[in-house]
């Protein structure tokens, strides 16, 4: 006779023989369910970047051109001196709207968590420009700014300006204060939405603790509340930031004109009678594209860093 | 040590009144518990006294100076929130300085500052930790230390053993209690649990929809309540009607039992007799005199404690004892109960 005991299965047989069946199915079915999103992402996202790449760097045989590999297109691009100009307006235009829609938002956001009459009016009020369209905006912007627009026609009227043509030149300027008032308008509530949501998860006992412990407003507010409210904050203006980069329509109507945008140049490239400035649109686009990636991958990696810092991992 | 006082104070939101014209007076140096049940308005009271609501109406002292108008960062008060408000985002060490650095302490001061109350609340080993890398009694007392170390004049409590388990709220209630005696401060907590309140303060004051009900010593509270409100929030279950027909004797629907004589209530009077479990005794021999007859109907068996629920003419009765012996479910039994340990409520 044998001692027997009752069969225990052993965790590192069960790992020599692999996935059993039921757990073989369960990866299946993940697949199945991730296919309509990895369909999109790989063909439609992935594959217009790879085709980019390659139109960028000479490939384009439907165009008669095929010079692949020819980094040619991003030499002339990058060899000019109005490509950096362009580059810098870009990052002007996106950086400081992004920048003044994050102050206002947050001050938004802020004002939105007290307890005030009428709050629930202005908590419906705020999130109308998400509703409207960029170039419905743009329309207004023209309206209410332009030199014979309602604000100059207004100034006359008061007798600060004899004519409205005396307007101070709002749009049109490569100060682009029309592109930023735009953007601004239709990214603060956007922003104001995403720190909201995040100032109503944290509530307000740390701020009311801080308070307590003897600090004012001012130290509260970047030592207690922005720390918490910085996921809401990173990842909203990330998004108005590559919005901003890669926006056409704001830059093309109420911009200064040359030198122009990123996006509007590769628009025109895309735009002019001979096919093969597209290729020369695409390296604009994919540059658009580094600039960018390079620009958030560092926003982000910066973010991360301050979120181990904190203990967040 | 501070002695607060609570003159008329009144709060309103909007339509709603939360509190209504309480007067409390906080001695120096007491622990008082703030007890009464959800959205009574014992928290608003909290944060009246704390400078994180203002009164609508009435005055807050702080040893005879009126603080109603002065902003919270100026009251030097303290509080331990609920669920402990600490700073995610800061370690235990940054949590419990950031009130000495906001205040200006000098560096070599606060190091030595947060050391001793890392060392009395023994945290020391978790000084480099986050708040989400601690279990809830620790967080709890990173919440004391943190308020402790500013030297507040006045400590608050806002049901601070709520979040924790049996175990853990035994614990931190002997640690608070301790902690309180040791610095001396004056501190008020909020709670709904009775036994807590009992277990840890000086007096407690309780408060229904907004009024203060009774504030008193945890003793008197419990035998002696003001009102039949506050003898159900803690917990008398035996509370039958009945008719005094002498000063020393009331008639009810049990049987007639011998209450002490006393000045407020007189013959021919209805009142409400209270007559708590633990003081009644069960007997299974008829005494010589008096005892209430009954049969016992059913048995509740606590490991240390025995609850006997006893059928006695119009109402039940419930006794409890310690577990030294079980009677038997069915058995004729006699209750007795000393007049002293009787109390008489008003309808």
């Amino acid at each position: 006779m044998s001692a027997s005991s009752p069969a225990v299965p052993d965790p590192a047989d069960a790992a020599l023989r692999g996935p059993s069946a039921r757990e073989r199915r369960a990866r299946v079915w993940q697949m199945v369910q991730l296919a309509p999103i990895m369909a999109v992402l790989v063909l439609l996202f992935g594959g217009a970047l790879v085709l980019a790449v390659l139109q960028s760097l000479g490939f384009a045989p439907w165009f008669g051109v095929n010079t692949f590999p020819d980094f040619g297109y991003f030499g002339a691009l990058w060899g000019s001196s109005t490509f950096w100009v362009s580059l810098g307006l870009t990052l002007y235009y996106a950086t400081v709207s992004t920048a003044i829609a994050l102050v206002f938002g947050v001050l938004l956001a802020l004002a939105l968590v007290k307890i005030f009459p009428g709050k629930t009016f202005y908590k419906y009020l705020y999130k109308l420009p998400l509703m409207i369209p960029y170039t419905v905006g743009i329309a207004l912007a023209v309206l209410m700014l332009s030199n014979g627009g309602m604000l100059s026609r207004l100034a006359a009227f008061a007798g600060l300006i004899d004519d409205p043509a005396q307007f101070p030149q709002i749009l049109k300027t490569h100060y682009g204060w029309g592109i930023i008032a735009v953007y601004v308008w239709k990214q603060t509530p956007f922003i104001t939405l995403a720190v909201y949501a995040v100032l109503l998860g944290i509530g307000r006992e740390t701020e009311e603790a801080a308070a307590i412990l003897g600090a004012n407003r001012r130290t509260i507010f970047f030592r207690v509340t922005l720390p918490q409210i910085l996921p809401g904050v990173v990842s909203s203006t990330l998004i108005c930031f590559a919005f901003n980069v890669g926006a056409f329509e704001a830059p093309f109507i109420l911009g200064g004109g040359f030198p122009d945008t990123l996006p509007v140049v590769a628009w025109r490239y895309f735009n002019d009678a001979d096919y093969t400035l597209q290729l020369q649109g695409m390296a604009t686009v994919v540059s658009i594209g580094l600039v960018a990636g390079v620009i958030l991958f560092g926003y982000l990696a910066a973010y991360r860093r301050f979120e181990r810092r904190m203990g967040r991992n | 040590m501070t002695q607060v006082q609570l003159k008329a104070v009144r709060k309103q939101f909007g339509n709603f009144v939360a509190i209504e014209n309480i007067d409390l007076e906080i001695a120096s140096g007491e622990l008082v518990a703030l007890l009464g049940p959800s959205g009574c308005g014992k928290t608003t009271t909290l944060r009246m006294i704390a400078g994180l609501e203002q009164p609508s109406s009435g005055a807050i002292l702080f040893d005879g100076r009126d603080v109603s108008e002065q902003p919270v960062q100026d009251r030097n008060v303290g509080m331990v929130f609920q669920r402990y408000a600490l700073f995610p985002h800061m370690t235990v060490e940054k949590n419990v300085a950031f009130g000495p650095s906001v205040r200006g302490v000098p560096r070599a001061e606060l190091a030595a500052r947060l050391d001793e109350i890392l060392d009395v609340v023994q945290l020391s080993d978790f000084r480099h930790r986050f708040p989400a890398q601690l279990s809830g009694g620790q967080m709890q007392r990173v919440a004391i230390a943190r308020t402790l170390i500013t030297k507040p004049s006045v400590l608050m409590m806002d049901e601070p053993l709520a979040n924790l388990d049996t175990k853990l709220r035994g614990e931190m209630r002997r640690f608070i209690r301790d902690l309180q005696q040791r610095f001396g401060i004056t501190t008020i907590f909020v709670t709904h649990d009775q036994v807590e309140a009992m277990e840890l303060a000086d007096r407690v004051a309780v408060i229904f929809n907004g009024h203060l009900a009774q504030y008193d010593t945890p003793d008197r509270l419990y035998r002696q309540p003001a009102s039949l409100d506050v003898a159900d929030f803690m917990g008398a279950s035996n509370i039958v009607p009945g008719l005094l027909t002498s000063d020393d004797l009331a008639k009810t629907g049990v049987g007639e039992i011998r209450v002490a004589p006393r000045r407020t209530f007189s013959a021919g009077d209805k009142v409400q007799v209270m007559l708590r479990s633990e003081a009644i005794d069960l007997m299974t021999e008829q005494p010589a005199t008096g005892g209430v007859p009954g049969k016992i109907v059913a048995r509740d068996f606590f490991g240390a404690s025995v609850s006997y629920s006893v059928d006695c003419g119009e109402h039940r009765i419930n006794v409890s004892e310690q577990a030294r012996r079980l009677v038997d479910v069915g058995a004729p039994v006699w209750l007795d109960i000393a007049p002293e340990r009787v109390w008489l409520l008003r309808n």
